[in-house]
């Protein structure tokens, strides 16, 4: 068994030095992997999958695979691949240059701005609706703020349903020269926006613009 | 942790009780046994009442917003929608699902919620 790692371009970089790298190419394109590990999945297997696409991706384009994604083979991987060529091509070309950034915004506490209501606290079913609204308007408000403007600095964008208490939830994908600029839009905002709370991690490997 | 912070909040706890557990995670979605096939079907037949749970609660903010409804109708309406709400939260825990798991990738279409 062989487990999956990227497709990258072929040829690209030599390999970074982790046991068991290795590509299997095809036609302009190559998946990387190693031979399956005997571990149970665990967060630390799940870590040292994340660690190592990380590492490809410091001097190179990739579209990261699933954790997990395991083949017989590398026959089998080569079969698997041929027949989407042209669009792993294209989905490599759509990221190529840029890395993904996550935001996430919530409402700060201590601060005028309230919470987001809580539509389970309602007392009646009017209440309900009115709460429903109100969470609905500060998302909105969240993502005009804070999403519009970071948008205009990214290639593309991709918001997410946020998960309560979280007002707004979106990944970037953001041209590598560009992520400097970004992180200061985001620490700008901050600084406008004293009722939100902004937070930004990265830069990860464009899973939310991958090929599906 | 690992360096991946950009740009934190002064307060970052809020956001870290927001981040499902990865271990959770992985022990749901490991094994094949029948009773995760039976969570599985649950997790389809949840995700489509939820999209029309959806669907009918911002057709009827629009339409309050739009006025015309009487009060008593407003309460009516409301009072539908928060019982549906609370069932729906039980039935996902029930079945050990999140609302995250009620959003199925609909591939070039995206995200169905």
């Amino acid at each position: 068994m062989i487990e999956l790692y990227a497709i990258t371009d072929n040829p690209g970089p030599p390999l970074p030095g982790v046991a068991g790298l290795r590509l299997v190419p095809f036609d302009g394109l190559a998946a990387v992997c190693t031979p399956a590990s005997e571990a149970e999945p665990s967060p630390e297997t799940l870590w040292r999958h994340e660690d190592i696409v990380e590492a490809l991706m410091a001097d190179r384009d990739l579209l990261p695979v699933r954790y997990g994604t395991r083949l017989d083979d590398e026959a089998a991987v080569a079969r698997a691949l041929e027949g989407r060529r042209d669009a792993l091509a294209a989905a490599l070309d759509r990221v190529r240059g840029t890395v993904e950034l996550s935001v996430r915004v919530m409402a700060a506490s201590g601060t005028p701005a309230p919470s987001p209501p809580d539509p389970a606290d309602a007392t009646s079913g009017a209440d309900y609706l009115r709460l429903k609204a109100e969470a609905d308007a500060s998302s909105d408000e969240a993502a005009r703020v804070v999403g519009d403007p970071l948008a205009e600095l990214a290639r593309e964008s991709e918001s997410a349903r946020p998960r309560p208490p979280e007002l707004f939830r979106a990944a970037y994908l953001v041209e590598r020269g560009a992520v400097d600029a970004f992180v200061a839009e985001v620490a700008r905002l901050q600084v406008e926006r004293r009722g939100l709370a902004i937070l930004c991690t990265g830069p990860w490997p464009p899973y939310s613009f991958a090929a599906r | 942790m690992r360096d991946k912070l950009l740009h934190a909040p002064l307060e970052l706890d809020p956001f870290a009780r927001t981040v499902p557990r990865i271990d959770d995670a992985l022990s749901r979605r490991v094994n094949a046994d029948p009773e995760s096939l039976e969570r599985g079907l649950a997790q389809l037949v949840l995700t489509i009442v939820e999209l029309l749970r959806q669907l009918m609660e911002r057709q009827a903010l629009r339409r309050i917003d739009a006025g015309g409804l009487t009060d008593e109708q407003e309460e009516r309406l409301g009072q539908t929608f928060m019982e549906l709400d609370q069932r729906m939260a039980e039935l996902r825990e029930e079945f050990g699902l999140t609302e995250e798991d009620l959003n199925l990738d609909l591939g070039p279409l995206g995200r169905l919620l």
